[in-house]
């Protein structure tokens, strides 16, 4: 069975491709992203297209066997209709397949469950890495707008803090969001009484 | 107010301002809405999200919507229209030696069929079916555009390979010679222009007169939990909707679409929007465009049906009724204060001029809805 893998991160489709070529029925034919979806699948002719849905050329593969009446070969999306939690996973996951035949190859689920769990594991590990990103940023600002209080304000450190949180509380915003506006200059006038 | 969040998605391209527009003017909030913008690639990614719960709401094409109901994706998807957003605004946009073959600066002018008839001739006479891209199989594009061409004695499926190319890249792809036309949404044509790839040769409503191009559609699971949001939400549209038409408006929209990601000149942005200098405008809220014509979803369905995209098994009359729903938008355009159609479907084509509809309390001003081949669709 031909597989094609049209997955825009190279990181993630190295992985998959790895993983896949576990199987020695497999034959994965890895697309970059620069290549139109559309001819490589007449191209390879594959019988399986796993698509990274980041990839805008994923319509593509859509109605083609309506659109090129001259050209027999009936691309599907892969619906699994006794598994709706299946389809709403891989499509939360950012992952799409098609077949280019009129059924699914019987044995194709393990290979979406696959691919489906590592695009889970890699949107997870982005989704971890942005927290971070964003903890870090509002760990920044929160320092930076307390040096600024305890300038200009000649408070204490402990002091510019409790300033902070109280500024958050009266206006249901975070802390981090306080001192953001506060570095912007947005905050013409800080008000609240000076500890 | 407890604020509903609402998930909605759309691609880059002009005809999204409204969403854009009540999401940064408020529109939402004031309706109880607290809106979760997903900016989307792909369609086929807006069909998915809202056929399996990762959407609420989306800016969708029509033929997509009912295609995707008809369970040409698949399993037939839970989706429903409550409202239109936009009429017209596409272009069929050529090559330079295409619009030479048609007659370079008189084909600009000359009549859509007779344009229809001399492209058919030039294609026959190539040495094969030359590439001509649109943006989905089932949009209102390809549609339109096979319409177009067999209207001038054509056979989309014998003169031409169509291809899919997104929006975004059709521009491109006809400066690099890897087609010899598209036809895709504002801004892509003035776009094509701008940066001298190829000409316009057709505003879309050429081929029929403010014909429906984007509308709404709703994951009808959601809709049916929140019918309180769903009223809120189609009142910040109606009101986006009315706000996008004003001319006035269009620069501060051209800042939202630039903001939003939409990678084209201004020029080409401020070309199709209300005032624009565009050969093909897109209407946001005249002409009820708001409303969802059961006879345009018969109609999208007919054209699907001509071309045996629609399995015969498809009730296409209880399909159009099924998706369309103008219940759901009712509440809303009452108390947003506008007057509402008397029929939930009109006669398409026949009017070559402005008309009246019947409507409640005030009848509405309507604009020409002619197909470029006078036919009448009943």
């Amino acid at each position: 069975m031909k597989l094609l893998l049209a997955d825009n991160d190279p990181a993630r489709a190295r992985a998959l491709a790895g993983l896949l070529a576990q199987d020695p029925g497999l034959t994965v034919i890895r697309l970059d992203p620069d290549t139109p979806l559309a001819d490589a699948v007449a191209a390879h002719a594959p019988d399986v297209i796993l698509v990274d849905m980041a990839r805008p050329d994923r319509d593509a593969l859509e109605g083609v066997r309506q659109l090129t009446a001259r050209d027999p070969r009936p691309v599907v999306l892969f619906v699994d209709e006794d598994d709706p939690a299946f389809m709403e996973e891989a499509i939360g996951a950012g992952v799409s397949s098609y077949n280019v035949l009129g059924l699914p190859p019987p044995d194709v689920k393990p290979i979406l469950r696959a691919a489906v769990a590592l695009f889970r594991r890699h949107q997870q590990a982005q989704d971890a890495l942005a927290r971070s990103q964003r903890e870090l940023a509002d760990r920044v600002a929160i320092t930076r707008a307390k040096a600024l209080l305890m300038r200009e304000r000649r408070l204490s450190e402990p002091q510019a803090h409790r300033w902070l949180q109280r500024q958050a509380m009266a206006r249901g915003a975070r802390i981090a969001e306080v001192a953001e506006t506060l570095l912007l200059g947005q905050d013409k006038d800080p008000g609240g009484p000076t500890p | 107010m407890t604020e509903t969040r609402v998930r909605i998605g759309l691609l880059r391209l002009t005809d999204s301002a409204p969403v854009l527009h009540a999401a940064a003017a408020g529109l939402f909030a004031r309706h109880g809405i607290e809106p979760a913008l997903s900016i989307e690639p792909s369609w086929a990614n807006i069909a998915d999200k809202l056929a399996y719960g990762l959407l609420d709401a989306a800016v969708m094409l029509p033929p997509l919507a009912l295609a995707a109901a008809a369970g040409l994706r698949g399993v037939p998807a839970r989706i429903v229209v409550p409202m239109g957003l936009t009429l017209g605004g596409n272009t069929l946009v050529g090559t330079h030696a295409v619009a030479e073959a048609l007659g370079a600066g008189d084909a600009l002018m000359m009549a859509p069929l007779a344009m229809a008839r001399r492209f058919v001739a030039w294609v026959r006479a190539q040495p094969a079916p030359p590439r001509f891209a649109v943006v989905h199989a089932w949009s209102t594009h390809a549609l339109l555009l096979r319409y177009w061409l067999a209207a001038g004695g054509g056979d989309p499926d014998r003169d031409l390979a169509t291809v899919v190319i997104p929006p975004e890249q059709v521009v491109g792809a006809l400066a690099a010679g890897r087609i010899i036309g598209f036809c895709a949404g504002a801004p892509w044509g003035d776009a094509a222009e701008a940066c001298g790839a190829g000409r316009v040769l057709l505003g879309s409503s050429a081929i029929w007169g403010h014909h429906p191009e984007k509308c709404l559609a709703l994951a009808e699971p959601w809709a049916a939990a929140h019918p309180g949001a769903v009223t809120g939400l189609l009142r910040a549209l109606l009101a986006a909707g009315r706000a996008c038409a004003a001319p006035e408006q269009a620069p501060a929209l051209a800042d939202l679409l630039a903001g939003a990601g939409v990678a084209a000149p201004r020029a080409a942005l401020l070309a199709a929007l209300p005032g624009g200098a565009g050969r093909e405008r897109i209407e946001f809220h005249a002409g009820a465009a708001w409303y969802p014509w059961r006879s345009h979803a018969r109609w999208f369905l007919a054209q699907l049906r001509r071309w045996g995209w629609l399995p015969g098994a498809v009730d296409a009359a209880a399909l159009a009724d099924a998706v369309y729903r103008p219940a759901l938008l009712a509440p809303a355009a009452a108390a947003e204060g506008l007057d509402w159609p008397e029929a939930d479907a009109k006669p398409e084509g026949g009017h070559d001029g402005p008309w009246t509809l019947p409507a409640r309390p005030n009848p509405l001003p309507m604009g020409a809805d002619r197909f470029c081949d006078g036919a009448n669709f009943t």
